[in-house]
C-alpha cells in the first residue's frame, strides 16, 4: 500500500509544488502573498477550454493559446492594477489580489456558468499503468513528469539566462539592481507573467483530473500556500520540496487516518509549521532592521 | 550600582558588527550624549536598550536590574521611553491620540469597560478624562496647543517631532532616549532644541540619552559624552575631554 | 480649522470628556433620535420581504463591525470569516437543539466560542505578520466548512434546520420580531464598538497597525492586542452567525464560502478601512448586494441591459455571478483610487468644501483689505 500512496502523493505534490512556486517568486520580488494566482490559472484553464471546445482547434494550440493568456493576464495584473495603487502599504496590495481574484471568480462563473465540465486532456485519467503492484494513471505520470520538466527549466531560467540572473538579482536588491542597469520595474512585471503561466500549467493538469469549473483552483491555492509555508515563502526549492512533501503526507494521513479531513491537513501545516518555524523547513530566518 | 549601566554591548547582524564591546553608565539627573558619525552604531544601541534587537552579547542595567532580553513594552514599562529617528508616529491619530497611547501603561481599561463607557461617570470615561488632563501641560510646554486634534500625519516635520517627544514625556519616564532630535533643522532650531532638552532635565527631573549627529549640540548640552565610530567606543569622558580628543576630532575629520 | 485653534486658545479649562463623549452636541441627539424613529418605523412601512433584506443587511453590519476591528484597527488581514459566522450559527442551534439552551444565552454563547477560536487562530499573530495569517486564515476558513460538511453532528452537507427561538416568553415568529432584536443587537454592538475605538484598548488596536515598534515602546503588549483583537472581532462576528440562523430558518456548510470571507472584506474595504461609519455603509451596501445577486435582471432599467449583454456576451445562468465581478471590482477601485473607500471620499468632500469656504473667506478679507 505504501509505495501506490507514495505515488499518489508525488502527483498530488506535483501541482502544490507548481502553485508554490508560482506564488515563491512573485512573493519574493514584491513580498506579496499573491491570492488571484489560482483564480488567474483558472481563468486561463478555461481560455484553453474555449479554445478546445468552441473554437475546436488541437491541444497544442489551445494550451498555447492559454499560455499566452496567462502570461498576459499576470503582466497586465502588475502593470495595470499592483503598480498604480496609491497607497502600496502590505496591507492594501493583499487586498488588492483578493479583489481581483473575486473579480475573475465572478468573470468566469458570469461567462461559463457554474456547471463542472469535462476538461479534454491527451492522456486519460482512467488509464491505468502498471510499475510492479503500484498503479497510476497516465494523467499522473503525465502531471509528474510536466511538472517535474517545467520547474527544472524554471530553475535553469534564473541560474543560467542573463534575464534570469537580472531578475534574481532584481528580487535580493532592488536598488542595487538598478544601479547596475536592471530595469526593475519590468522585471516584476515579468515575474507576475513567468508566475501566472506556472499556475496555469497546474490548473491545465488539475482540471481534467477533476472538474473545471470556478472554484477550479480553490483547493490547490491553498495547498500552495501550505506548501510554500511548509518550505519557506523566501526560497524556491524549499517551496517545491515542501508541495511534494505536503502531497505525499496528505495522502499518507488519507491512506491511514481520515481521508473526509484529508483537506485539513493543509491547514494544521501551515499553523504547526507557523508555530514551530515561521520560516520554513528550508528557509532562513530575517532579522528586519529598523 | 549606577542608575543606568551598559555592559560589554555587542550587536552583530550576520557578517556585520554594527556595536562592539560598548560600556557606559549614567547617572540620574545626567545629560549623557552618544556622538558618532553616521553608521557608527548610535541607533543599533538605541534599540538593544529599548528591547527592539536582542543583543548578541552584553548587559543593560537599569535601576540595577538586568533588562537585556526583555520585550520592548516591559521595558517601557520599568520607565524608559525612546523617540526614533526616523519619526515612528502613529500618523493617522490626532496628536492627543499619539499622547493617550504614551499613557498607555498607566491606564487599565479592558475591552468590557471599554465597551461599557456610557457616561462622563464610567471608569473608562474617568479614566480617559483624567489621563487627557493630565497630558495638557506637556501639551502646553511643547507648544502643540494648536495642532492638538490634528492628524499626525499632516504636520510639519519639525512638528512631528515634537509631537514624538510629548508622546515619550506623556509616559513619564524616568530615563528618555532622544534619538537625533536636531536632525534636518537648522541653527536656531537647533538651539531652540537644547534649550527645550535643558528644560525637560530641570523641570522633569528625568535622564536623559540623547544621539545625536551634530556634535557642537551634543557635547555644548551633555554632562558626560560617549563617542563611537564604527560600533567601537572610541573616548569616553566630559564634555571638554572629548571636543579635544584626537581620536574623535580624527573621526569627525575622515568622515569629512 | 480655525475656528478650532481659536476655541482652544479662550478655553484654557476644557473639559476633556467631550473628546471621546458618544454624543456632542445638540445637534448629534437629534441626529440619534431621528435614527431610532427610522429603524422604529422601518418594518412597519416597508412590504414584509423588505424585512427580511433588512434583517440580513444589519447581520453583515455586525460581521462589518467585527472585521472593522480586526483589519481596519489592527491591520490584519483575514480570509476566513465566513468560518467564525459558521462557528457562531451551528453553536447557537446546536445548543438550541441539542441542549435546549434558550436562544439569548444560546447567542451569547455563540459569540463566546467564536471568539475562543478567533483567539487560537490570533495566536500565531503572537510571532508572525503580514501574509503568513492572512495564508492561515484562508486554511482557517476553508477548514470549517470542510469540518462541518463531513460531520453528522453538523448535519453535513444537508445542514441544521433551526428552532423556533424565544425572547423570554415572546416567540420571534415573523420577520418584524425578529427584525427589532436583530437591529437593536447591531445598535448596541455598533455603540458598543465605537466606544471601545475611543479608549485605550481601541487606541492600542490601531496604535498596532501604524507603528508596530512604537507601540510595543509605548508599552503596548502587541501580540496580546493582536490576538485580542482577533478574538473581539471573531465574537462579534460569531453572533452575526447565530442571528443569521435564526433569520434565515436553516443552515448548511454552503452558505460559508471563501468568497462569502471576501465580500467580508469588501464591506470593510469599500466603506473605509478603521471607520466605524464607513464599515456600516460598506456593510449594508455589500449585503444587499449578496443578497440581490439571484435577480440583477429584474433591476430597472439596468436589468434588461445586463441581462442583454449577458445572453450576447456572456451567459444568463452566469448572471447571479455579475455580483461577484462588482465586489471583486470596488475592492480594486476603492484600492486603487480612494484606499479610505466612502469614508475616505466623504472626508474629501468635506475638505473641498472647508478649503472653498476658507478661500472665499480669504478673498473677501483681501478685499476688503485693498479698500
Amino acid at each position: 500500500m505504501l509505495p501506490q500512496v507514495l505515488a499518489s502523493g508525488l502527483s498530488a505534490g506535483s501541482i502544490y509544488a507548481l502553485m508554490a512556486l508560482a506564488l515563491v517568486i512573485t512573493y519574493k520580488t514584491t513580498e506579496v502573498p499573491n491570492f488571484a494566482q489560482g483564480d488567474m490559472a483558472m481563468v486561463s484553464a478555461f481560455i484553453a477550454y474555449m479554445f478546445l471546445t468552441d473554437f475546436e482547434t488541437g491541444f497544442i494550440f489551445a494550451f498555447g493559446a492559454a499560455l499566452v493568456f496567462a502570461f498576459l493576464l499576470g503582466v497586465g495584473f502588475e502593470v495595470l492594477l499592483l503598480r498604480r495603487m496609491r497607497k502600496p502599504t502590505h496591507l492594501n496590495l493583499i487586498i488588492m489580489t483578493l479583489g481581483f481574484t473575486l473579480a475573475l471568480f465572478g468573470f468566469a462563473g458570469w461567462k461559463w456558468g457554474a456547471d463542472q465540465r469535462q476538461f479534454p486532456f491527451p492522456v486519460s485519467a482512467n488509464e491505468v499503468i502498471r510499475f510492479g503492484s503500484v498503479s497510476i494513471s497516465t494523467l499522473s505520470v503525465a502531471t509528474i513528469l510536466i511538472a517535474g520538466i517545467l520547474m527544472l527549466l524554471v530553475f535553469a531560467f534564473f541560474r543560467f539566462t542573463k534575464l534570469g540572473v537580472a531578475m534574481q538579482a532584481t528580487q535580493q536588491d532592488p536598488i542595487a539592481a538598478r544601479i547596475n542597469g536592471v530595469p526593475a520595474r519590468a522585471v516584476v512585471g515579468l515575474t507576475f507573467g513567468i508566475s501566472s503561466v506556472i499556475g496555469t500549467v497546474a490548473a491545465l493538469l488539475t482540471a481534467p483530473l477533476i472538474t473545471l469549473d470556478p472554484t477550479l483552483m480553490w483547493d490547490a491555492l491553498l495547498k500552495g500556500f501550505a506548501a510554500a509555508v511548509l518550505g519557506g515563502l523566501n526560497t524556491p526549492v524549499g517551496a517545491v520540496l515542501g508541495g511534494y512533501l505536503l502531497g505525499v503526507i496528505e495522502n499518507l494521513f488519507g491512506a491511514y487516518i481520515s481521508v473526509e479531513f484529508k483537506s485539513v491537513v493543509a491547514f494544521l501545516i501551515i499553523v504547526i509549521v507557523l508555530w514551530f518555524r515561521p520560516s520554513g523547513l528550508f528557509g532562513r530566518h530575517h532579522e528586519r532592521k529598523v | 550600582m549606577s542608575f543606568f549601566a551598559v555592559d560589554g554591548l555587542t550587536m552583530r547582524f550576520g557578517g556585520l558588527t554594527a556595536l562592539d564591546d560598548v560600556s557606559f553608565e549614567v547617572d540620574q539627573g545626567m545629560i549623557f550624549s552618544i556622538i558618532g558619525p553616521n553608521g557608527s552604531g548610535k541607533s543599533t544601541a538605541f534599540n538593544c536598550i529599548s528591547g527592539i534587537y536582542q543583543p548578541t552579547a552584553g548587559k543593560i542595567y537599569f535601576e540595577g536590574e538586568g533588562i537585556s532580553g526583555l520585550a520592548p513594552h516591559h521595558i517601557a514599562r520599568l520607565g524608559i521611553a525612546r523617540t526614533f529617528q526616523n519619526i515612528e508616529l502613529f500618523s493617522t491619530e490626532t496628536t492627543i491620540d499619539n499622547l493617550m497611547l504614551g499613557r498607555h501603561q498607566h491606564m487599565h481599561s479592558g475591552v468590557w469597560s471599554g465597551v461599557a463607557m456610557l457616561g462622563r461617570a464610567t471608569s473608562a470615561a474617568r479614566e480617559e478624562t483624567e489621563n487627557r488632563e493630565r497630558v495638557q501641560w506637556i501639551i502646553e510646554l511643547l507648544d502643540l496647543v494648536q495642532v492638538r486634534d490634528r492628524p499626525v500625519g499632516e504636520l510639519p516635520y519639525g512638528t512631528q517631532k515634537r509631537v514624538e517627544l510629548a508622546r515619550a514625556l506623556a509616559m513619564e519616564p524616568k530615563l528618555l532616549l532622544v534619538d537625533e532630535p536636531s536632525a534636518g533643522m537648522n541653527a536656531d532650531e537647533r538651539a531652540e532644541v537644547a534649550e527645550r532638552m535643558r528644560e525637560l532635565r530641570a523641570e522633569l527631573g528625568v535622564t536623559i540619552l540623547l544621539i545625536e549627529h551634530h556634535v557642537q549640540l551634543a557635547i555644548g548640552l551633555a554632562d558626560r559624552v560617549l563617542a563611537l565610530n564604527f560600533g567601537k567606543p572610541i573616548a569616553q569622558g566630559a564634555p571638554e575631554e572629548i571636543r579635544q580628543h584626537p581620536e574623535v576630532i580624527k573621526a569627525y575629520l575622515g568622515d569629512g | 480649522m480655525n475656528d478650532r485653534h481659536i476655541d482652544v486658545v479662550i478655553e484654557p479649562t476644557r473639559d476633556h470628556y467631550e473628546d471621546i463623549q458618544l454624543f456632542t452636541a445638540r445637534g448629534s441627539w437629534i441626529k440619534l433620535a431621528l435614527l431610532l424613529v427610522v429603524l422604529v418605523s422601518l418594518p412597519l412601512l416597508l412590504p414584509g420581504y423588505r424585512v427580511f433584506t433588512l434583517n440580513y443587511m444589519a447581520v453583515f453590519v455586525i460581521v462589518g463591525l467585527g472585521m472593522n476591528v480586526l483589519v481596519g484597527y489592527t491591520g490584519q488581514v483575514s480570509l476566513g470569516h465566513a468560518g467564525f459566522l459558521a462557528i457562531g450559527a451551528y453553536t447557537m442551534v446546536l445548543l438550541m437543539t441539542r441542549l435546549a439552551v434558550p436562544f439569548p444565552i444560546a447567542l451569547v454563547m455563540a459569540g463566546c466560542v467564536s471568539a475562543f477560536f478567533g483567539f487560537l487562530l490570533g495566536l500565531p499573530a503572537l510571532r508572525l505578520a503580514g501574509p503568513y495569517l492572512a495564508i492561515a486564515t484562508l486554511g482557517f476558513g476553508l477548514a470549517v466548512t470542510q469540518i462541518i460538511g463531513h460531520s453528522a453532528l453538523f448535519g453535513g452537507h444537508m445542514g441544521l434546520v433551526v428552532p423556533d427561538a424565544m425572547v423570554g416568553p415572546f416567540p420571534l415568529s415573523g420577520d418584524v420580531s425578529k427584525y427589532y432584536v436583530i437591529v437593536g443587537i447591531t445598535f448596541v454592538l455598533a455603540l458598543g464598538v465605537r466606544n471601545l475605538s475611543v479608549t485605550r484598548v481601541g487606541r492600542a488596536f490601531r496604535a498596532i497597525r501604524d507603528s508596530e515598534i512604537a507601540a510595543a515602546t509605548m508599552g503596548v503588549d502587541v501580540a496580546y492586542y493582536k490576538t485580542l483583537s482577533f478574538a473581539v472581532s471573531a465574537a462579534l462576528t460569531g453572533v452575526a452567525g447565530g442571528l443569521l440562523a435564526l433569520m434565515t430558518g436553516f443552515i448548511s456548510p454552503g452558505v460559508f464560502t471563501f468568497t462569502l470571507s471576501l465580500m467580508f472584506l469588501a464591506m470593510v474595504v469599500f466603506g473605509g478601512l478603521s471607520s466605524i461609519t464607513g464599515a456600516v455603509l460598506g456593510s449594508i451596501v455589500m449585503g444587499y448586494l449578496n443578497l440581490e445577486m439571484d435577480a440583477f435582471q429584474e433591476l430597472p432599467v439596468l436589468g434588461p441591459a445586463l441581462e442583454g449583454f449577458s445572453a450576447r456576451f456572456m451567459s444568463t445562468v452566469g448572471l447571479p455571478n455579475f455580483g461577484w465581478v462588482v465586489t471583486g471590482m470596488l475592492i480594486v477601485f476603492t484600492i486603487l483610487l480612494e484606499p479610505r473607500g466612502l469614508y475616505g471620499l466623504w472626508i474629501r468632500a468635506l475638505d473641498t468644501m472647508k478649503y472653498s469656504k476658507s478661500a472665499d473667506a480669504e478673498l473677501s478679507r483681501s478685499g476688503s483689505g485693498a479698500d
